[in-house]
């Protein structure tokens, strides 16, 4: 039966002795999802699952209702730009999107229209038709890319895609994501560099160790994690008042005034505080420039769960 | 874009005629087909060196040419580099792309993994003929050159042509049978040449065999096709010749067998080159 999810249920998949993903259960909706993680926490892992190239050891996967041991059907609906930075012996750029798209069959005409699409959409027109052999490192990901998406499928499963990009090529490989997503496809990205995803994705799936530690939109996740109370910075003419003001308040654990920053206030009912804290700029005649959430970044939220400090927030 | 969408059948011979050409394309046309090429030019140097230094005294000796070639085809051509070219042509279909770090991308396109070995199965069996018929054919030539106008005339003779025919049959069929054995090995093994030279020996030891042993072995089968017999030593256990058809079904039916156990090995198949 057809759906709009990938669900994993139950799976886990075990390399002999060696835990890869342990009672994985999951829910992926259409959009732009970020896979975040250490390096081998599993994001492969699950992504080659998703993908078919792995076998569950137990449990089921379901993407938008196919089975992945039905390639013929999954590889319609699915692209995937793996991690392995390797090519056939001699491909060219245009003849490796073509040998791929030819195995869906295609006709010839459709073929080369698609595989020059795609090519051009990854900036690589003008390399097309030297050998991979010979790109850069950002080329190379960029004809993974292509080769992952020529076929205009509905999933994009891309392991670490902006790995090699130069800032430009990030730049724009991350609207293509963008692009892709609101166009209605499930793009789910893994990285293990927390600020990229957190600049991206709608929703996350952080692993760690092999499981699932959270799943959904980064402010849901970070609203779930009660034992670190939430952190809120405001920007205005007054700290010092707003400060003295919000410290009353039952809920409030810190107010920290930054130099040239502003106040960190820590609260543990974030909509408690935003109601109150309006409530005593109007009375104060307070002018404020910001009040905003400083720790719903995917980085802050990972750093809770598992409390490793992972990632290094930058690429 | 296109008119409608494809039958499921027209996919899947489009799928298995597109990867067999790919595959007859990396296999005759890479840096990895050097190998195989230098095994199937070794007969003819050999040949050709021969045919150069041969005294003049077994020139006039026309008809020997029937034998030698016989024993040439026997010893050399079937047990050794017909055996070893297609070793080498059908254990790399699979294990060449998991060593090259490939596979991936073949197994993440939209073919059913059964299809997928029959693709590269063929693949592999045209470049297999299209190397070892040509090769045994310049052989056959060159065994018969050396006798001057006389063993001409004898190669082109209907006896002649028509022994030719049926070694060509020989090659063709041990194409089809060890070509599947080895690239099931290909899937199952890490490092297929091992079961390969077991299997070479086994091969070898056919003819010292009792009867029952004799028919689990591929050259057992394919020499009945032979026009001229040959002497295996004293010490070989004859058995009763088998006929053709019987051969011919007994080879087709377990290189079925085999390739269907590589489908499904290819079922199984996952990718972690880090294992490998």
């Amino acid at each position: 039966m057809r759906s709009d999810r990938i669900v994993f249920t139950d799976v886990s998949k075990f390399y002999g002795e060696v835990l890869g993903v342990n009672k994985v259960n999951l829910e992926v909706r259409p959009g732009l999802t970020g896979l975040v993680g250490p390096n081998g926490s599993g994001k492969s892992t699950l992504m080659h699952l998703m993908t078919g190239l792995l076998r569950p050891s137990r449990g089921k996967i379901s993407v938008l209702g196919i089975a992945p041991d039905r390639p013929e059907e999954l590889f319609r609906i699915i692209g995937y730009c793996t991690q392995y930075d390797s090519f056939p012996n001699g491909a060219t750029g245009i003849g490796f999107l073509r040998y791929a798209l030819s195995l869906h069959g295609y006709s010839k005409a459709e073929i080369d229209e698609r595989a020059w699409a795609a090519i051009e959409r990854v900036g690589l027109t003008d390399a097309a038709r030297r050998r991979i052999a010979g790109y850069s490192k950002g080329m190379r990901q960029r004809i993974k890319l292509a080769h992952a998406h020529c076929h205009d499928p509905q999933v994009l499963v891309l392991d670490e895609p902006l790995n090699g990009l130069d800032p430009m090529g990030r730049a724009e490989m991350i609207d293509l994501f963008t692009e892709l997503a609101r166009e209605g496809r499930h793009v789910i990205v893994s990285s293990h560099i927390l600020h990229e995803v957190d600049l991206i994705s709608d929703g996350v799936i952080m692993i760690h160790g092999g499981a699932i530690v959270a799943e959904g939109e980064i402010r849901e996740v970070r609203g779930e994690i009660t034992s670190h109370p939430i952190q809120v910075l405001i920007r205005c003419d007054k700290p010092h008042v707003v400060a003295s003001e919000v410290f009353r308040l039952e809920h409030v654990v810190e107010a920290r005034i930054l130099e040239d920053e502003g106040l960190l206030v820590r609260t543990r009912d974030a909509d408690a505080f935003f109601t109150e804290v309006n409530r005593i700029v109007l009375a104060a005649d307070v002018v404020v420039e910001t009040v905003a959430p400083a720790d719903e970044s995917v980085h802050a939220v990972y750093d809770y769960l598992i409390g490793e400090g992972v990632g290094g927030g930058s690429a | 874009m296109t008119a409608g969408p494809p039958t499921e059948a027209r996919v899947w011979r489009s799928q298995i005629w597109t990867i067999a050409k790919s595959e007859v394309r990396r296999t005759l046309f890479s840096r990895r087909s050097f190998a195989v090429y230098l095994l199937v030019a070794m007969p003819l140097a050999l040949m050709l060196l021969r045919a150069i230094f041969m005294p003049d005294t077994l020139r006039v000796n026309a008809p020997d040419a029937t034998t030698e070639f016989a024993e040439v085809f026997h010893f050399f051509l079937l047990r050794f580099v017909v055996f070893f070219a297609n070793a080498m042509i059908f254990v790399r279909l699979f294990r060449g792309e998991i060593l090259e770090k490939s596979l991936h991308y073949t197994l993440l396109a939209p073919i059913r993994r059964d299809v997928l070995v029959l693709g590269k199965y063929l693949g592999g069996v045209l470049s297999a003929v299209l190397l070892l018929v040509p090769a045994t054919t310049l052989t056959y030539l060159l065994v018969y050159l050396p006798h001057g106008r006389a063993g001409l005339s004898l190669m082109s003779s209907a006896a002649g042509v028509s022994s030719l025919l049926a070694y060509l049959v020989i090659v063709v069929l041990a194409c089809f049978a060890y070509g599947a054995l080895f690239m099931l090995a290909g899937l199952y093994f890490k490092n297929p040449m091992v079961p390969a030279l077991i299997f070479l020996g086994w091969e070898t030891l056919t003819p010292f065999l009792p009867a029952l042993l004799k028919s689990l072995s591929f050259v057992h089968y394919l020499v009945s096709f032979a026009p001229v017999p040959v002497s295996l030593g004293a010490f070989a256990l004859l058995a009763r010749p088998v006929a053709w058809w019987v051969a011919l079904l007994a080879l087709l039916a377990s290189s079925a067998i085999l390739v269907f156990l590589a489908s499904r090995a290819a079922r199984r198949l996952e990718v972690t080159y880090s294992a490998e």
